[in-house]
């Protein structure tokens, strides 16, 4: 009874805690815009930022698949990799970034996929600058987050831009494939 | 109908101006150069009434071609609005116009790759700016 108790203080406290954490999505969106210009400010090489940023979201998704393991506790083990990018998608996407990308373009042997974005608030009011529209991946960070937070999940894969809005095109795409032999 | 919009710093130096084809952007670029003086006066007379700095300063001055509005946002940001005498806009439209081109600005501003005070080369600036001009001329064209 004792526990019981405890537990539920712990967990209406936790509930609050989360509501004073909320960030504006503005906040959110100008704070990763002035990181990028910085980057690219810092190592002048859209090349180097476009790592830098992989590596920066790598350690984010590390630990935000915990995050998202702890606060989705409905989601079963994925037997396949079409049910986990189903997850990414639907769960994955929408409690951190607000929105749901859909999932198109499977290869053949199913072990590659598209993730296409119609919106990005990452890339809200943003215009690449004439000297790196043809090299600069601006929401690369979300390629390292899915790698690094699948990767904690025991699957390796390898996530990469196709097409970004800010460079033109109407949609933003992600390229998701997992390399043959693993689960 | 506008013909004419111009952006200023704080330091009333000149971000982006834009006019309609018809015009001779020369004389535009002057007439809206001899309005700062105006804007100016405005401003540091209404200091001492303490009025919220989002102003609509209105009809800067008469001029027999043209009528000039002005603007100024809390960040001292002015943007300035030619209009022809020959087609009026109603003062409800020109309230609207100002405040469809804060918004285009703001949008600009929240561009991280844009550093304020550098003069606007933005495309989508410009188009939403060029086409305000084209606008405000079909409303009140007839």
């Amino acid at each position: 009874q004792h526990y019981f108790i405890q537990s539920n203080l712990r967990m209406s406290r936790g509930r609050s805690n989360l509501d004073s954490k909320r960030v504006s999505s503005e906040l959110f969106t100008l704070t990763y815009g002035c990181m990028v210009a910085q980057l690219l400010k810092d190592y002048d090489n859209p090349y180097e930022v476009n790592k830098q940023l992989d590596k920066m979201g790598y350690n984010i998704g590390v630990r935000l698949i915990e995050d998202f393991l702890a606060h989705s506790p409905s989601t079963k083990r994925c037997t396949q990799l079409e049910e986990a990018a189903d997850v990414i998608a639907k769960q994955g996407f929408r409690m951190f970034l607000g929105t749901v990308p859909e999932i198109k373009n499977w290869s053949d042997a199913k072990d590659e996929f598209s993730i296409i974005l119609t919106e990005n608030p990452l890339a809200e009011f943003v215009e690449l600058p004439p000297t790196c529209t043809d090299s600069l991946w601006y929401s690369n960070i979300i390629c390292g987050v899915l790698r690094g937070a699948l990767e904690m999940i025991q699957m390796e894969v390898k996530v990469w831009f196709l097409q970004d809005t800010l460079r033109g095109s109407e949609t933003t795409i992600l390229e998701d494939s997992l390399p043959a032999g693993e689960d | 109908m506008a013909v004419c919009i111009a952006v200023l710093t704080k330091d009333n130096c000149p971000l982006y101006l834009t006019c309609d084809k018809t015009e001779d952007a020369l004389k535009m670029n002057f007439l809206v150069h001899t309005s700062i003086d105006v804007i100016e006066e405005k401003l540091n007379s209404t200091k001492a009434a303490n009025d919220p700095r989002d102003v609509y300063l209105g009809q800067l001055y008469p001029n027999e071609d043209y009528r000039i509005f002005g603007y100024v946002t809390n960040t001292k940001i002015k943007f300035v609005v030619l209009e022809a005498v020959s087609h009026p806009i109603k003062d409800g439209e020109i309230r609207d116009l100002f405040s469809r081109i804060h918004g285009a600005y703001i949008a600009l501003v929240c561009n991280p790759f844009y550093n304020p005070g550098e003069p606007i080369t933005s495309v989508p600036f410009t188009k939403t700016i060029t086409s305000l001009l084209r606008g405000s001329y079909l409303a009140s064209g007839s």
